[in-house]
């Protein structure tokens, strides 16, 4: 098991699992790997755990494999080294040292010993003085023995970080849970009502646990996510959030944010106030508290729904984030579940002829959920988005999480209002304002239309007709039906034109019989004509009636705090400094022995270098060297 | 004597330099980031002393950064009306200019291979420190830059893809650099200018087609002196594999009669490879550690399997076993460079396929 093939093989499965860990994305809900996998990968990847694949068993055995590999690694070669780490190797023969690569003669009168030796030392070599029998001497010299030390700083380290890690790890969790003596929760519950099987008391010595605290509340527990449920972790204290604040930068995308905090023990009663940010945590009675991030806390909406079909004044509604909201409008109910309020947003715009981010105000997002349990889910900007040279609502659409949204944009009036295309829609199925729109274009061209000028009335009106029950599609389908398809194309045309015309009159009677409306005062009023029709068009795709527009809100925020016990921190930085020191002998320090033998019967001393690398600098090194000696004894 | 009185004049004026702007600015510092003012004073100091032409590179381009700060006069709109700023010294236009003089590095470089004149590898050379020098000024006036728009969004430039890429650029110029002086490896250049200029690529069309130039303020995450030393310490590690990875392949060409010819020998080649890979190995051992530490301050944990985390570790034991395999067995050839090129792909990775294709808490270069 010590063997470098073994070790090898389980460090490329470790990176293999970690690859696989990488590219699916860990820890999301079941309910989108089955969409996105299908329910028979599903299962297969939930066996081998992929999901989590960081705290699969698996993982963790080979972990575990990996560290015993490497101790018993360490166990073997630590003996070895440490005595040849104080050993001189004196043992050797005048014949073994002429056989080295780099042994050389050099030609002497007096041995100099003392300064030889006072040489070499100041080259940072360690020597050790050896008589010979018949008058022979040898000096061992070397240097660079912590290069082998750094074999067991490096080695060791790993085994220290390793075990820190497995100590912030889960496994005594894994153990409790297989024993059935704790158990996750996976229903979303009061936290009165979760079993006591799904608490971690205080004694939990090692935790990362999330705690979403609205302002003014507080909270003794924090939440640990478990696969696809969660753990409730008891803490020794309780955190109120007294304020939160964040700021953001003139462009609008947030600078910082902040948690102003309480914190009161359960033990003594003591009391502390901090205040938090990111980067900036607080530690307490052996936790630390982050700011992770932050959301919406429960905002009080106050919203007006617009029939889009319906001629009727705009209905108010009150709501807040996280509660359910029913509607009943026209004997049909509508549950409206409204999920996130956000104050900032910030979007890449039209500025100055560039794009960039900037805020473009409050969103909200809700879900309208009919009786059968189906929801379409909506996110709503509430101030008109800068577009393509002029102003539209903007409200997105999508029938399931994974898909983008898809926008419904409604053209803003001239005083960037709702208002006009809301006259607008109820002047559109007032078939009074109609009939008097078609009368006047065929008056107005009465020229060409004399003839059949009735007759024309009445498919102009068809046309609309048809338009205002299902948009552009219903006259496409229309076409499709009862035109040739060589004339299709022009026929299309032309009934666009007639629809715009309409609707370009009635708007048009509806200033000349209002002078003080301004809404409709533009500079291109056709532009806004036809963005409004096509918004109304458009509408059919939009899966509700009603268009939500938000009058005001008061913001309610929470803030993410993330809540750590970590007692494996201490050992992972010791072993990583021990790894950096470790590395840096390992990779720096050349280890090199130099044996200087005089022979009593010799005219020469001979000179034999070694080092375990056999590198260029090596060997410059040995040839500086050895001139340096023959130097020292042609003085 | 005269090198000595340099290194004197020069180890005065950084420590100069760092006075001057702890009298300035230590208002704005934490105690962190005033040591790491201090280390870098004394690290540049030592890089100098031990490498001439670097105490050159490291004066021209503060007298480059210093002369466009100086024409700022404190107003940013100055870079499109000031002559000079506009065409030379703004950040954008440095480092337009490192974009134009490594691709004229790269081509000089060749045609010394080929030509065997010496004039022409200095020349190259040459061209590089320059490139250098523009980066390194661009770096600092950007940093200088971002002050100007708003004291908040004031930062050091190593924030995002198009700063990091700029410090690929420069760093791995460094690097190379230093090796050729050292090894006395000219004609190197033309492999391992290659990578360089795919970055400068790269740079050139994330700031054409994306607009990656403008500087944006930073997220409340990245909002720590952590920045400073973990970014850096990174890159010296991704440039010293690529440099490496270039290096293998010119290890491999040596293998034909024709290059032979050309480039240096294999035994060079395959020490070069090796103290590239040791040193980028230790500071990206250190890079990830530091990068532990910051995210147990920021995100609440040393380690979260965060993707870049993850391929971090993947990159780190792949060296780890080249070096292993190298030291402890003995392994040598082209086995080894080949796996050395792999290691580039797998850094590569690392360094830019994570942002491009998972997500994950490192999220600030997206593309």
């Amino acid at each position: 098991m010590s063997s470098m093939r073994f070790a090898i093989s389980m460090l490329s499965i470790v990176g293999i699992a970690s690859i696989i860990g990488t590219v699916l994305k860990q820890n999301q809900s079941y309910e989108s790997y089955i969409i996105k996998f299908g329910q028979f990968w599903f299962e297969f990847f939930e066996i081998l755990n992929l999901y989590n694949v960081y705290q699969a068993s698996w993982f963790l055995l080979i972990l575990l494999f990996l560290v015993s590999s490497t101790s018993l690694c360490v166990y073997r070669n630590s003996p070895r080294i440490v005595k040849e780490f104080k050993h001189f190797q004196d043992n050797v023969k005048e014949k073994s040292l002429k056989s080295y690569k780099y042994s050389f003669e050099i030609p002497f009168s007096d041995f100099k010993k003392k300064d030889l030796i006072k040489l070499l030392n100041q080259h940072q070599f360690k020597t050790k003085e050896k008589l010979i029998n018949n008058g022979d001497e040898l000096i061992v010299a070397k240097k660079g023995d912590y290069q082998k030390l750094g074999y067991i700083f490096t080695h060791l380290a790993i085994i220290i970080i390793s075990v820190g890690g497995l100590m912030d790890g889960n496994l005594i969790f894994k153990f409790q849970e297989s024993i059935g003596s704790k158990q996750i929760e996976f229903l979303d519950k009061p936290i009165s009502e979760i079993s006591k099987k799904s608490w971690l008391d205080t004694s939990n010595f090692s935790f990362r646990a999330n705690m979403l605290l609205v302002e003014g509340e507080s909270q003794g527990v924090g939440v640990i996510p478990v696969k696809d449920g969660y753990m409730i972790q008891d803490l020794p204290f309780t955190v109120s959030l007294k304020d939160f604040n964040i700021e953001h930068y003139s462009s609008g995308q947030p600078k910082s944010f902040e948690s102003d905090l309480m914190i009161k023990s359960k033990n003594n009663g003591e009391v502390i106030q901090k205040k938090i940010s990111v980067n900036k945590p607080l530690y307490y009675d052996g936790v630390t508290i982050y700011q992770s991030d932050f959301q919406d806390g429960g905002s009080k909406l106050n919203l007006a729904l617009y029939d889009m079909y319906g001629n009727s004044k705009p209905i108010p509604m009150r709501a807040e984030i996280f509660k359910h909201n029913e509607l009943i409008v026209d004997n049909q109910k509508m549950n409206f579940e409204f999920e996130d309020f956000r104050l900032f947003n910030i979007l890449d715009v039209q500025l100055d002829g560039e794009m960039k981010p900037k805020n473009v105000g409050p969103n909200y997002r809700y879900k309208i959920r009919n009786d059968s349990g189906q929801a379409r889910e909506y996110e709503t900007y509430q101030y008109p988005l800068f577009l393509d040279e002029r102003y539209f609502f903007m409200s997105g659409m999508r029938n399931t999480p994974q898909e983008e949204f898809k926008f419904l944009r409604i053209p803003a009036d001239a005083d960037r209002t709702l208002d006009g295309f809301m006259i607008f829609k109820d002047l559109m199925i007032n078939s009074k304002q109609v009939n008097l729109a078609i009368k006047s274009i065929s008056e107005e061209n009465t020229a060409e239309l004399s003839e059949n000028k009735n007759e024309v009335t009445k498919s102009f009106l068809a046309i609309w007709q048809s338009f205002i029950t299902g948009g552009y599609n219903s006259i496409a389908s229309n076409i499709d039906q009862n035109v040739p398809l060589q004339n299709q194309e022009q026929v299309a045309n032309t009934y666009i034109k007639i629809i715009y015309l309409i609707g370009d009159k009635i708007i048009s009677n509806y200033r000349e019989n209002n002078p003080d409306f301004t809404k409709f005062n533009f500079d291109n009023e056709g532009v806004f004509t036809q963005d409004a029709l096509n918004a109304y068009s458009d509408s059919f795709f939009y899966g509700s009636n009603f268009w939500v527009e938000l009058k005001d809100f008061e913001q309610v925020q929470a803030s993410g705090l993330q809540l750590t016990k970590s007692p494996g921190q201490f050992w992972v930085y010791l072993g990583s400094i021990m790894l950096v020191i470790g590395i840096f002998c390992m990779l720096y320090i050349q280890e090199i022995r130099l044996w200087i033998m005089k022979k009593s019967d010799s005219k020469n001393l001979i000179l034999a270098f070694a080092s375990n690398r056999d590198q260029i600098d090596f060997e410059k090194f040995v040839y500086k060297t050895k001139e340096e000696i023959k130097d020292f004894y042609s003085k | 004597m005269k090198v000595n009185f340099y290194n004197y004049i020069f180890t005065a004026l950084l420590s100069l330099l760092g006075i001057v702007a702890l009298t300035n600015f230590h208002i704005y510092m934490d105690k962190y980031e005033v040591g790491i003012l201090i280390a870098a004073v004394v690290g540049f100091s030592y890089l100098g002393m031990k490498w001439n032409r670097f105490k050159h590179f490291f004066l021209a381009s503060f007298a480059l950064a210093f002369l466009s700060i100086y024409l700022y006069q404190g107003d940013i709109s100055q870079a499109n009306s000031n002559f000079i700023l506009k065409y030379f010294l703004s950040s954008q236009s440095s480092i337009m200019w490192m974009s134009a003089l490594f691709p004229l590095g790269l081509i000089i470089y060749w045609f010394y291979m080929f030509v065997k004149q010496e004039f022409y590898g200095n020349f190259a050379s040459f061209l590089i420190w320059a490139a250098a020098t523009f980066a390194t000024s661009g770096l600092l006036v950007r940093w200088f830059e971002s002050y100007l728009i708003s004291i908040d969004i004031g930062h050091i430039p190593i924030s995002n893809l198009y700063e990091v890429f700029v410090l690929f650029c420069l760093i791995s110029a460094l690097i190379y650099l230093y090796y050729e002086e050292k090894l006395n490896t000219k004609k190197l250049g033309s492999f391992v200018m290659i990578i360089i200029n795919v970055a400068v690529a790269f740079l050139l069309w994330y700031t054409f087609t994306r607009g990656a130039d403008e500087i944006q303020p930073l997220v409340p995450a990245l909002q720590s002196y952590w920045m400073k030393i973990h970014v850096p310490a990174n890159f010296i590690g991704y440039g010293a594999f690529a440099i490496a990875a270039m290096v293998s392949v010119a290890y491999l060409l040596a293998d034909s009669k024709f290059w032979q010819k050309y480039i240096p020998a294999k035994e060079i080649l395959d020490d070069m490879t090796y103290k590239l890979i040791a040193i980028g190995f230790i500071f990206f051992t250190i890079a990830t550690i530091l990068g532990a530490v910051w995210a147990a301050e920021a995100w609440g944990g040393y380690w979260s399997w965060d993707p870049k985390e993850t391929w971090a570790l993947i990159v780190w034991l792949n060296y780890a076993a080249w070096l292993h395999l190298r030291l402890i067995k003995g392994l040598r050839g082209n086995i080894l460079a080949w796996w050395s090129i792999a290691g580039l792909v797998i850094t590569t990775f690392c360094f830019l396929g994570v942002n491009l294709f998972l997500s994950g808490l490192h999220s600030y270069g997206e593309l």
